[in-house]
C-alpha cells in the first residue's frame, strides 16, 4: 500500500461520532453490542420521503451541475432538482446562473428545449420574454399593466435563493438561510480538491450524459457507493474480466472515512488502474508513457507527497445528499434525483482534464465506460442490488419481531471500537451517512 | 461475395440475430461479428456524438464485446441472472448505399424486456454497418440508438440492445 495521506493521518482517519449510542425511530446504534441498525421503513415510507423533501432537499446545498456543461455564453440546460424544474445557464455576460423553469407570469414551463444556446427565453403561452440575465425584456401590450415603474422589474426570472460554485461544481439551495457551501462541504472539500488537481487547466465534462433510473430509494444508491464490501461478490464478473487483461484486484489497504455533514469517502488502491495517473496492462504502452509524464509533471506542480495522493489511490466521495464523485479508473459525477420512495433518477457525467490529448480522452472514455453506467460491465449489477433491496424490504414491513424490519450496518464497528481505522470493506461510510440523515429526519438539526 | 445485398438479405440477418438474442444464444450471436467489430449505444442526450469524444452507454471494441458475452453467460452477471425475457420487434428495414464492402443497414426496433414483474420497452433504431461474409453478412459496426429521453422506467442496458 502506498503511503497516500489517508493512511498516515495527514487527513482525519479517526472514526467520528462513535461517541454515543443512538436510538431514534430510524437508527439504532449500540456501541456495547457493536450493532448499527436502520429501520427499513426509511426506504418505503411516503411520509419519510415528504419529510426528506422538507428537511433535506428544500434546505441543504444540492449539486446542480458542472460549470463546463454550459461552456459558452448563452448555453443552457434544463435540469430538475429535488422535483423542481430549473434552467442551468450561462448568461450573455458569461456568468453561470440557475433559474426556476417556470414563467413568473402564470407558472408555465418557460424553456422547453432540453438544452441549447439562447440570449432570451420566451414563454410560448403569452410571449413574455426574458433575457438570459433574468430581466423581463418584453411583454406584448405592456400598456395593459399599471404604468408604475417596477412591474417588469419584479417579474424577472426567479433565481434560486442561493447559488455557489466550488472549483467548477455548482451547487444551489432552495433555502435562503443556512451554512455557506464551503461550510457545508467541510472536510469533503479536500477530496474535491484532490480530484480537481488532476489537471492544471481544470476539469471539463465530456459530452454525453448517462440518464437512467432505478426502481429503488435514493439512499440505496448512497449505501451502495459507500460500500466497498459488495465489490468482490457483486462485481465478480468485472473482476474476472480485469484478470483476463492482466490486472488482479485487491481490497487491501482501503479506507472508509466519515466526513462532516453526512459526507464520506472510500479510498481504494487495488480496484483498477487510473487513466492518466496509474497504469494497468489494458491501458496499453502509450498510456504507460503518458502516466509517467503526468505523474512527474504533477509532482513538479504540487509537490511529491500531494501528487502521490492525487495519483496513487482511487476515491469515491459522497457529498450529502445528491452527489457522488468518482475518482477511479476515470472521473465521474453522479447526481441522485429522488422521484418516489421506491424510484430514483440518476444522471452521470464523465469528467476529464480540460484539453487532454485525443488519445488520452479516447482511452479514458473506453476504460470508465467498461465499468460504470447502465451499459457498463459493473453498474447494472449495482442497480440489481438496489432494486432487489427495494423489493426485499417489503417482506419485513410491519413485522413485530425485534430487529427483523431493520437492516444491519454493523460491519467493522468492533475494529473501530479498538481504535483501528475503518476499512473500505466495512460499513463505516454508510453509518456516517445514516447518522447525519437521522439527525435531520429524526432530530432537530436545522 | 454476394453481388447485391437486398433488403430481404438484411432482414433475414437481423431477424436471425433477434432470435439468437431472444434465446440468449450469445456464443452464436458473437459469431455474427467480424473480429475488430464494435457494438455501440450512444447516450440519449447525444445520439450523434462521436464515441471517441463522448460518453456512451456502450462502446465495446471486439475484446470488450467478447468479455460482455462471457460475463452475460456467467451466473454471476447478477443483473441478468436469471435472464430477462426479451422479445425484439424489428421493422422498417432499409439498406443504405454500399461504400466498398460496407453496407449500411437501418431498422427500427422495439424491445420488450420482462423481469421481476416489470415490462420495459426500449425503442430506437439500428444504424449498422454490415459486410458480406461468405454466403452471409456480418457486423462491422452494430449501433443501437435509443429514442428514449431517459432510461426510464427500465434503467439498465444489461442485456444486448
Amino acid at each position: 500500500m502506498e503511503d497516500t495521506g489517508e493512511m498516515t493521518g495527514t487527513t482525519t482517519v479517526e472514526p467520528r461520532a462513535k461517541t454515543r449510542d443512538r436510538r431514534s425511530p430510524f437508527v439504532h446504534e449500540d456501541w456495547g453490542a457493536h450493532t448499527f441498525r436502520v429501520n427499513r421503513e426509511v426506504f418505503r415510507s411516503e411520509e419519510i420521503f415528504a419529510r426528506e423533501r422538507d428537511r433535506v432537499w428544500d434546505r441543504l446545498w444540492l449539486y446542480l451541475g458542472h460549470e463546463t456543461e454550459v461552456p459558452r455564453p448563452g448555453d443552457f440546460k434544463q435540469r430538475t432538482l429535488a422535483g423542481r424544474p430549473l434552467i442551468f445557464a450561462r448568461d450573455s455576460t458569461g456568468k453561470v446562473r440557475a433559474y426556476l423553469n417556470a414563467c413568473p407570469h402564470r407558472g408555465t414551463i418557460l424553456c422547453r428545449e432540453t438544452e441549447g444556446n439562447a440570449k432570451t427565453f420566451q414563454c410560448f403561452y403569452h410571449a413574455w420574454t426574458f433575457a438570459n440575465t433574468g430581466e423581463l425584456v418584453g411583454i406584448p401590450d405592456p400598456g395593459a399593466y399599471p404604468p408604475e415603474r417596477g412591474f417588469a422589474a419584479e417579474m424577472g426570472l426567479r433565481g434560486l435563493p442561493r447559488f455557489e460554485n466550488y472549483r467548477g461544481f455548482v451547487f444551489v439551495s432552495f433555502a435562503a438561510d443556512g451554512p455557506s457551501l464551503r461550510e457545508h462541504l467541510g472536510d469533503a472539500r479536500e477530496y474535491v480538491d484532490l480530484m480537481a488537481e488532476h489537471s492544471e487547466g481544470g476539469l471539463e465534462v465530456i459530452p454525453g450524459t448517462h440518464l437512467y433510473s432505478i426502481r429503488g430509494n435514493w439512499k440505496l444508491a448512497v449505501e451502495n457507493a459507500m460500500d466497498g464490501y459488495h465489490f468482490s461478490p457483486t462485481h465478480v464478473t468485472f473482476v474476472e474480466y480485469l484478470k483476463t487483461t492482466g490486472y488482479v484486484t485487491s481490497d487491501e489497504g482501503g479506507r472508509a472515512i466519515t466526513l462532516e455533514n453526512g459526507h464520506s469517502v472510500l479510498v481504494f488502491s487495488g480496484h483498477g488502474g487510473r487513466v492518466g495517473m496509474q497504469w494497468e496492462p489494458r491501458f496499453g504502452e502509450s498510456e504507460r508513457v503518458r502516466v509517467e509524464d503526468n505523474v512527474r509533471r504533477l509532482a513538479a506542480r504540487i509537490g511529491e507527497p500531494r501528487a502521490k495522493r492525487v495519483s496513487g489511490t482511487s476515491r469515491i466521495l459522497y457529498i450529502f445528499p445528491n452527489l457522488l464523485l468518482f475518482d477511479i479508473e476515470g472521473l465521474a459525477a453522479r447526481q441522485l434525483e429522488p422521484i418516489r420512495p421506491d424510484f430514483t433518477e440518476v444522471r452521470a457525467w464523465e469528467l476529464a482534464p480540460a484539453g487532454e490529448s485525443a488519445e488520452a480522452r479516447e482511452l479514458r472514455i473506453r476504460i470508465l465506460g467498461s465499468f460504470i453506467g447502465p451499459g457498463g460491465l459493473a453498474t447494472p449489477d449495482d442497480v440489481e442490488a438496489y432494486e432487489c433491496v427495494q423489493r426485499g424490504v417489503v417482506a419485513t414491513a410491519g413485522d413485530p419481531r425485534p430487529n427483523v424490519d431493520w437492516s444491519d450496518i454493523s460491519r467493522g464497528m468492533a475494529r473501530e471500537a479498538e481504535g483501528q481505522p475503518a476499512r473500505n470493506v466495512d460499513e463505516a461510510g454508510i453509518r456516517g451517512f445514516w447518522r447525519h440523515w437521522d439527525d435531520r429526519i429524526s432530530g432537530s438539526a436545522p | 461475395m454476394i453481388a447485391t445485398i437486398t433488403r430481404q438479405d438484411v432482414e433475414d440477418f437481423l431477424f436471425r440475430e433477434a432470435a439468437l438474442l431472444d434465446e440468449w444464444r450469445l456464443d452464436e450471436w458473437l459469431t455474427l461479428f467480424e473480429p475488430g467489430a464494435t457494438y455501440e449505444v450512444p447516450t440519449t442526450d447525444r445520439p450523434n456524438e462521436d464515441p471517441h469524444r463522448s460518453q456512451y452507454y456502450v462502446w465495446d471494441d471486439y475484446e470488450l464485446l467478447s468479455a460482455r458475452v462471457k460475463r452475460l453467460k456467467s451466473k454471476h452477471a447478477h443483473a441478468e441472472n436469471p435472464h430477462s425475457r426479451t422479445r425484439r420487434l424489428i421493422t422498417n428495414v432499409r439498406v443504405g448505399e454500399p461504400a466498398g464492402a460496407e453496407i449500411p443497414a437501418y431498422a427500427a426496433f422495439l424491445i420488450y424486456k420482462i423481469r421481476d414483474g416489470n415490462v420495459d420497452q426500449f425503442v430506437g433504431r439500428y444504424e449498422h454497418v454490415l459486410v458480406p461474409d461468405g454466403a452471409g453478412l456480418r457486423f462491422r459496426k452494430r449501433r443501437a440508438v435509443l429514442e428514449l429521453e431517459v432510461l426510464r422506467p427500465g434503467g439498465r442496458l444489461s442485456f444486448i440492445l
